[in-house]
């Protein structure tokens, strides 16, 4: 009996996770154009991976994306779940507000971005020429482009990492704080003594899910940038579909790119898994 | 947040910043928050003033902030000449019957993970949980070579089924099921009710919490899910919103006033489950840490 209440879910977690990831890690060995006929390279896909001058452009592209959107990421959703935490007049409000973004669909989010950052007809530069700064063209300069995608990504998940952080400063103890405060502590000493100290193992989380969150990173730019301009903000999950919907069509080349992003997902989903160990086990 | 709970985290601080006059700290604080409401209602409020404009209103240099005229042909011509019912009818669609499918087959799956003892249960649950570690992008091409030589591709199921079977769905779910008294199964086992209906009829409803919380997920992951639908519907009386938007929107089939008005329409029924399960997300998200 209980195998027949598991067997749907275990059924399509073969079908549709197990199997495509057994296939895929045989594909990434062979090169197609059509999904039909496969001839044998052996490892050259790997090599392509780590030798081919679009890939490597794609891999710095995905590794300046991750890095930034990371640390920015962390840095703001500390800052913003310690003054929200911290505010008391229209709290909730602020907290509704930072968190909107996490609801809206990404690729609106991307429509949204592309519409204010427009050069010509964006309010953005229409308030920057006001202020005599120029228009930049946020989404036609590669540089321009690569830092417009990085401000949406943070803006679309920084209430999310702020929530969890929220709920790790919620269980902080709130004598330890009353007695520092008592001690004499000034607020700005007992964030930097007490506060960021206990919620390290929170920020360890944070930091290890956004890394994740960032290698994935793909809808919100397609309508953004479009992994433009001039290529310098596709991603290694765009470069993957583009494999297999855009010419040059390369089943085998983006199956090996998807086995190197699993391995870059799995040491990171790992680590977290040890993390949280260790953690229960303090 | 309840109001007790309110009223706790906001006494927490109250020994350092009581009822004394507003300090700078509250002040530098209060200012950050309204630029951080600045910078993200901003983007917004402007998106949904543009879709308001006429082409001419939109390629006005510079920009004004609210429409000459307001078009709200925009959106009746979404309507009328174009397709937005029926992209909204798949979103519907699509996102109803997966959270059910999602809702069943994950909630017996944590039923027998949570209640029984069988050969397996430990490995099955496990490797339940390890599927977090296999995201859609990373198998991107191989799922789409299965689908396709399943023949599901450019249909509803194909949308639907592959990823209804949910690790964290699953998780929540047995979560809550381990807190539910044996001896309930066990009394209506001697009463004579079978599996299914003991299943369906006793241990379902006392998990309406957790099956909330997973509808919910369900539902906003669905209708704001982009890449699935995008593999899958490549006719476009299959496009679900948000492949609609990106695809109308890149081919230029559909005029950049229609797209916007549309693009407003679509995020309406998420801003209606934000106003009111705000609460609900919130605790699921500090609680799982998934999305």
């Amino acid at each position: 009996m209980p195998y027949l209440f598991v067997a749907p879910n275990m059924f399509i977690f073969l079908t549709f996770i197990i199997w495509p990831a057994i296939r895929g890690f045989q594909i990434s060995f062979y090169d197609s154009i059509d999904g039909r006929t496969f001839t044998p390279v052996g490892a050259g896909n790997y090599r392509a991976i780590f030798g081919d001058p679009t890939v490597a452009e794609v891999a710095k592209n995905t590794a300046i994306y991750v890095i930034f959107y990371v640390i920015i990421s962390t840095v703001l959703s500390i800052a913003f779940a310690l003054i929200v935490n911290e505010q008391q007049f229209a709290k909730g409000f602020f907290r509704a507000i930072l968190f909107l973004p996490v609801m809206l669909s990404p690729v609106v989010v991307g429509l949204i971005w592309n519409d204010v950052l427009d050069r010509k007809v964006g309010p953005l530069n229409s308030l920057l020429e006001a202020l005599g700064g120029g228009s930049p063209g946020w989404l036609i300069e590669p540089k321009l482009g690569m830092i417009a995608v990085i401000f949406v990504g943070v803006w679309v998940h920084l209430g999310f990492y702020s929530i969890i952080l929220l709920a790790g400063l919620q269980g902080i103890d709130r004598s330890l704080l009353e007695a520092a405060a008592m001690d004499g502590a000034t607020r700005p000493q007992i964030i930097r003594t007490i506060i960021l100290p206990l919620l390290k193992p929170t920020t360890l989380v944070i930091l290890i899910l956004a890394t994740i969150h960032g290698f994935q990173s793909f809808d919100f730019i397609y309508t953004l940038t479009g992994g433009g301009p001039f290529g310098a903000t596709t991603l290694i999950v765009q470069y993957i579909y583009d494999r297999a919907f855009q010419t040059p069509i390369q089943y085998g080349l983006g199956s090996a790119a998807g086995v190197v992003l699993f391995m870059i997902i799995f040491a990171f989903t790992a680590l977290n898994f040890l993390l949280g160990k260790k953690r229960q086990a303090i | 947040m309840s109001k007790l709970q309110e009223r706790a985290s906001a006494n927490k601080w109250s020994s350092m910043s009581g009822k004394k006059p507003p300090s700078v700290g509250s002040i530098l604080r209060t200012t950050f928050l309204l630029v951080m409401t600045f910078v993200i209602l901003a983007p917004v409020i402007w998106f949904v003033l543009s879709s308001f404009k006429d082409p001419t209103d939109l390629s006005a240099r510079p920009p004004k902030i609210f429409p000459t005229t307001w078009a709200f042909s925009n959106y009746t011509e979404a309507f009328q000449m174009y397709n937005y019912m029926r992209y909204f009818t798949n979103s519907v669609i699509v996102t109803v019957v997966a959270t059910v499918l999602t809702l069943l087959i994950n909630s017996m799956a944590a039923y027998a993970f949570a209640k029984y003892n069988f050969r397996g249960r430990d490995g099955l649950f496990v490797l339940t949980l390890a599927m977090i570690m296999i995201p859609l992008q990373v198998i991107l091409i191989p799922i789409y070579l299965v689908v396709s030589s399943l023949g599901l591709v450019n249909t509803y199921w194909g949308m639907i089924i592959p990823a209804a079977a949910t690790p964290t769905g699953v998780f929540i779910i047995r979560q809550y099921m381990l807190t539910i008294p044996d001896e309930l199964i066990e009394a209506a086992r001697i009463d004579g009710a079978g599996e299914f209906r003991i299943f369906a009829r006793i241990v379902l409803p006392l998990c309406r919490p957790a099956l909330a919380v997973v509808a919910i997920f369900s539902i906003l992951w669905r209708w704001n899910d982009f890449l699935w639908p995008l593999l899958i519907a490549q006719k476009e009386e299959l496009y679900t919103l948000p492949v609609a938007l990106a695809l109308l929107n890149g081919q230029l089939v559909v005029p950049y006033n229609i797209v916007l008005a549309m693009s407003v329409m679509s995020i309406i029924p998420v801003l209606f489950m934000f106003v009111f399960m705000q609460r609900q997300i919130v605790q699921g998200i500090a609680q799982t840490g998934i999305k």
